[in-house]
Formats: C-alpha cells, structure tokens, sequence
C-alpha cells in the first residue's frame, strides 16, 4: 500500500471511533504534559539561577561580613564596641599571599541614609574602588559618564556614582549627572550612571541598580577608617562589608576559595564572614540539574509506560472488534506486512496527537503555573519551553507508538485470513 | 460494456490435480474434500452446488487460496499456487481473483467508493487512476449517485452490486462467488445473477457456490459436492 493511501485508510479508521481514539491517547498526553510543563518550569528555574550566579561574576569569589548572633555579641562583648567581619589583616593577607588574584576589591557599608527631601530611602551608600566596575559587571549608562578613579578621594569635592534604580528614586525624570545627593549630611556630586545588565545584587544583597558608589578615600575621611553603627548601646565595628576576589582564570578558583576558607577558619574565632563562589553554585546547579534530568526522566518513562499500556490496550480491542475487517483486507490482497503496518501506523498515530495534545496542554501548565505563582507580586516561577523539549516530547510519543504498538499490529498481521474472514 | 473483455479460450485456466483438505479435530482425521481432479476453461461459468456441509465452502476457499490443500496441486494459469508464500498468495489473490461473498464484507466505516478501491490500494494503483477506476465501476453497477454513502445507507442489493464492484477493481479473470444472492430476496437475487451472466458473457471466468438449483441453467459447467466428493456434472 502507498504512503498516502496507509495514511488515509489510518485515518479512517481512527476517525471512526473518534472519542474512544482521543480517551485512549488520554495516558500519553498527561505524561507527556506533564514531562513538558516541568521541563518549562525546570528550565526556566535553570536558567534564572544560573543568570543569578552569572551576574555576580563566575570568576569571583565574594566575601562579606556577617554580623554573628545576638547571643554571641553579648557574650563577647566586654567593651562597647563589637568588631567583626573581614578585617584590613585579611584584606593584606589576600593581596600579599594570594597569587591567583586578578583584581581585589573591596566593598564598605557606609550605613549611612540617603534622603529625597525629608524622606529615607533604601538606597544604599557603599564606598569602593575604581576597579568596582570591572569586578562586579556593572557597566556605564551614559556616555558623559565616568567611574571614580584614584584621585578622587583626594579632593574636597566628594562625588559619586548612581545606579540607574537609585537615579530613577532620587531624581525622577531629570538628568543625574551634575546634580547633588546627600549622603550623611554631606553633598556628593554625581559624576556617572551605572547599571547592572543581569539586575545583579552586591554579595547578593544589595541591587547594583540601587546603590550609591563614593571613593572609599572619600569615606575615611569624613567618616573614620572604620565604620561605626549605634544599636543597643553597641557600636560595631567592621573594616570591609564586602570583597571582591576576581581569580586570575577560571580554573584557579576552587583552590583559591579553598586556601581563603582555610585562611579565614584559621584566622576568625567567630562565623562573621561568609563566602560565596558563584562558580561552585554554578557547578552545583549543573548537579541539580543532573538530579532533576533523572527524576523527570522517571517520571516520563512511568507515566509513558501507562499510557502506552493503555495504547496496547485499546489496539488490541480494536483487533479483535476488527478482525473481520482484517480477514476481508486479506482476502482482497492484503499481505501480513500491509495489516502489521496499517495498524502500527495508527498506533504511532494516535500517540503522535496524544503527544501533541500533551505539548499544547504542557505548555498551557507551565504558563498557569507561572502565572498562578507570580500572583502574590513576588518574583514567581518563570517557564522556558525549549523546541528541544518539544522535539523529545513527540519523538518519544512515536516511539512509544512503536513499542506499544508492534505487538498488537504483529498479532492482527498474524491473523489467519479464513478465520478472520468467519469472525463475528 | 463492463470491463475489458477477455478472449474465451481452450486453455484451462484453473486445472485442480487430486486436490484435496482435510482437518484434524480432536485427533480424527476429516476429509473436507477428497482429491478432486478439475479443469476450469477461461470464461466458464461453474457452479458449485451441493448440501450444506457438503465442502463446497472448502473449495471455493481453496479456489481462493484462503486456506491450503493438503494434498493435491492447484494450476492457475499453469502455475501451481497453492505453495506460494505469503506475499505471492496475496499478490495472486489481488490480482488474479475477486471475491464475492454471501454477506457482502463491506467495510462500514468507508464510503461505497473507498470500498470500491481497497483492492486497487494493494494493487499500488496511484490513487487519482484507482478513484476513476472506482467511479466508473459504480457507474457502470448504477451507484454513480451514492460514491459518498456509507454500506449501511444502502440496500442489501446495491451492497451486492458494491462487493461486485469491488471484486472486479483489479481486472482479475476470475471471480469467485459464495451464496452471492443467499442474502437477498428473490428478485434482487436475479438482478446480482443478471450481473454475474453480464460478466461471463464479457469474458470473466466465474466460479460460484450456490445451493439453489435454478442456478445450473446459466453455468456452463457444474460441479456436485456430496460428503466431501466432487462429481463433474
């Protein structure tokens, strides 16, 4: 039998009983649907992770101060003064023993609050170096733009670098650059715009789009080589909030963090620092990834293997309903191979549309999902559908047409044609 | 005025050397047809009569190569078939011979012209030449307005006409007929004959079974069947 007549004897045949075809297909489009919609929304999560972790900068490491438990601070505390944090000893110790250190900069919280008119903002101040920009990924916005550069904390003329958030916050519509920000009591003068192109956060707390860059020179000096916080009757004090360590290569970074966390064990009584590798979580959402693969691998193969059983199922019945059908065929020509192939086909065949409803209907949960998730104004679930995922999706569909479909089609092929031909 | 006519000839088209079947049930050996010596020339009309049970069936299923002799040769155009594997058998059964059967074997779930073109589907005939084919067969068995109706639309004669129709798709030079009018009421019955004679006359070889006597008189050859034994005559 030609191809086109194979495919419109098989649509015959299944537009017959169309309602029972599409109840039968009902197993593989709920698998397939819903390997679909968790590999959207697996995606989807792979993807704003791995962009989170990007967007720090694969090849730093991140430390910052942690300010240790309230039970510890009083325990510890003899004088008023609580210190913590990375100290200037662990800044030196890392330029001067650290080889594997392209650039290393540091990040301190001036804790001080920015105004717009009388009110607070949550636009944070941060003091810094001119290699901030490259260390972090932060880029300038426009062209009259410049970083802070060395010789800016050596005058008194105190200026700054806005994100293009706190910009929006601080001056609406009206140009940044030139104008004033009060930071503390003292006036900065805004000499560039800044943004981060991944939305990034600073050590993963502050939004790069929502601080405030100044000389870290320029802060000394107005404020102490250390920063100072009343709370409770304590002041604290800590020398760096954060710092950047950008590796050399790639390569050199697990035994680069592992010298630091060594270095850091050694040299801290206390946890008051953290350290974050966006390379390790990198490598350890690679894992996730693997994990999650195998698992939506078994949930596919379980769900797929009911549906297909219920596949066999109804080509059976429908071999036997027909078995007339198939003794007439044979007697007016039909070879075993044209029966076994006109039956395979609409096996392979009805899995296809119940592979396709499956897509259309994974699809639809994902974007449900998303939806549903995104509702209470937090940042939701986001799902990604791959045409990969679309491409597995229906060529597992067909072989799963196959494998549950060869036995039936072999059986009815089989069928002796004057036996069938008698069947009632 | 139906299909190609075919030149009547001396040469036995169909030439049965000790054919014989027999089952087995239950260990007990039953001889559905006792070796049987035939020759069948091109443009007869045989009937094949004899009581129910007789083996009539049995032969004509041998006729159709729907079951396998046990003993014996099957010649069709000189060439033994009942040995052929199973794409041969079917290619012989496409091409060389139509089957009409009592209860018509339409296929419900296709249209009268769909019907029509399953043979031709076997056959590999592109499909715009088998749905012409089709077409002109209907037209020629009066069913040029029905292409479209389902076999459950019509009545039980025009099924007949369509199984007919159907048989003679692929041009084959033999047509075999079981009971083809035990289904239908006596003067349909006529009208399916009329068209049998029709197609003998233009040449087809047509090897029918029937149980009604009256029958005889339009064959021109005629085989008995009692308890399993052909008699000529």
């Amino acid at each position: 039998m030609r191809p086109l007549e194979m495919t419109v004897t098989v649509y015959a045949s299944l537009t017959r009983h169309l309602i029972r075809s599409l109840l039968a297909t009902l197993g593989i489009v709920l698998g397939i649907a819903a390997v679909v919609a968790m590999l959207a929304i697996g995606e989807g999560g792979r993807r704003e992770a791995l962009r989170q972790i990007e967007s720090q900068g694969v090849d730093n490491i991140i430390l910052h101060s942690i300010k240790p438990s309230e039970g510890n601070v009083q325990q510890s505390s003899r004088s008023f003064t609580q210190r913590y944090g990375i100290t200037q000893a662990d800044f030196d110790h890392v330029r001067n023993v650290f080889v594997n250190v392209r650039l290393l900069v540091p990040v301190m919280d001036v804790r001080r609050d920015i105004l717009v008119g009388q009110q607070t903002t949550d636009i944070e101040a941060v003091a810094t170096i001119p290699e901030f920009l490259d260390a972090t990924r932060c880029r300038l916005v426009d062209r009259r733009s410049r970083f802070i550069k060395p010789t800016d904390g050596k005058v008194l003329d105190p200026v700054c670098v806005v994100g293009v958030k706190a910009a929006r916050k601080l001056f609406g519509h009206l140009d940044p650059l030139g104008k004033t920000v009060v930071i503390g009591n003292v006036s900065f003068r805004v000499i560039g715009l800044m943004e981060s192109p991944g939305g990034g956060r600073l050590a993963g707390q502050f939004e790069f789009n929502n601080i405030v860059c100044m000389p870290i020179e320029t802060a000394r000096s107005l404020w102490g080589g250390v920063t100072f916080r009343m709370g409770r009757g304590i002041a604290e004090q800590v020398d760096y909030d954060f710092l950047y360590i950008a590796a050399k290569e790639i390569d050199a970074i697990p035994g680069t963090a592992g010298r630091l966390r060594a270095y850091l064990k050694a040299a801290h009584t206390q946890a008051d620092y953290e350290v974050q590798v966006p390379y390790e979580l990198m490598q350890s959402a690679r894992k996730t990834r693997r994990i999650f693969t195998i698992v939506m691998t078994s949930i596919a193969a379980i769900s797929l293997l009911v549906g297909g059983i219920g596949i066999m199922n109804i080509m059976l019945a429908n071999i036997f309903e027909r078995t007339r059908e198939i003794g007439v065929r044979r007697a007016l020509g039909a070879r075993k191979r044209d029966i076994l192939f006109q039956f395979l086909a609409e096996s392979v065949l009805l899995t296809t549309i119940g592979g396709g409803l499956g897509v259309g209907l994974g699809i639809g949960t994902a974007s449900v999902a998303e939806t549903v998730s995104r509702m209470g104004g937090d940042a939701g679930l986001t799902a990604v559908v791959t045409t990969e995922s679309i491409v597995v999706a229906l060529a597992v569909s067909v072989i799963t047409g196959i494998t549950f479909g060869t036995h039936p089609a072999w059986k009815a092929a089989q069928l002796d044609p004057l036996t069938a031909l008698r069947h009632e | 005025m139906l299909t190609t006519s075919i030149e009547p000839s001396d040469a036995p088209l169909i030439e049965l050397r000790g054919l014989a079947k027999t089952y087995e049930a239950g260990g007990v050996q039953i001889a559905a047809l006792r070796p049987t010596n035939l020759v069948v020339r091109s443009g007869s009309f045989l009937t094949v009569m004899g009581p129910s049970g007789s083996g009539k069936s049995t032969l004509l299923n041998l006729f159709g190569l729907l079951i396998r002799p046990t003993g014996g040769r099957y010649l069709l155009k000189g060439k033994e078939v009942s040995q052929l594997d199973d794409d041969a058998t079917s290619a012989v059964r496409c091409h060389m011979i139509g089957m009409v059967f009592q209860s018509f074997n339409l296929l419900s779930h296709l249209t009268i012209l769909e019907n029509v073109c399953v043979p031709m589907q076997y056959a590999r005939i592109p499909r715009t030449k088998m749905r012409r084919r089709a077409r002109e067969l209907l037209d020629q068995f009066g069913l040029g307005d029905r292409y479209k109706s389902r076999p459950t639309q019509l009545s039980g004669g025009q099924c007949q006409r369509v199984a007919i129709a159907r048989a003679l798709a692929n041009d084959p030079p033999v047509i075999l007929a079981d009971e083809p009018t035990g289904n239908l009421d006596e003067k349909t019955g006529q009208e399916v004959l009329q068209i049998f004679q029709e197609l003998h006359r233009v040449g087809k070889t047509i090897i029918m079974v029937t149980h009604n006597p009256i029958y005889r008189k339009y064959a021109t050859q005629t085989v008995t069947i009692h308890d399993g034994r052909a008699v000529e005559g």
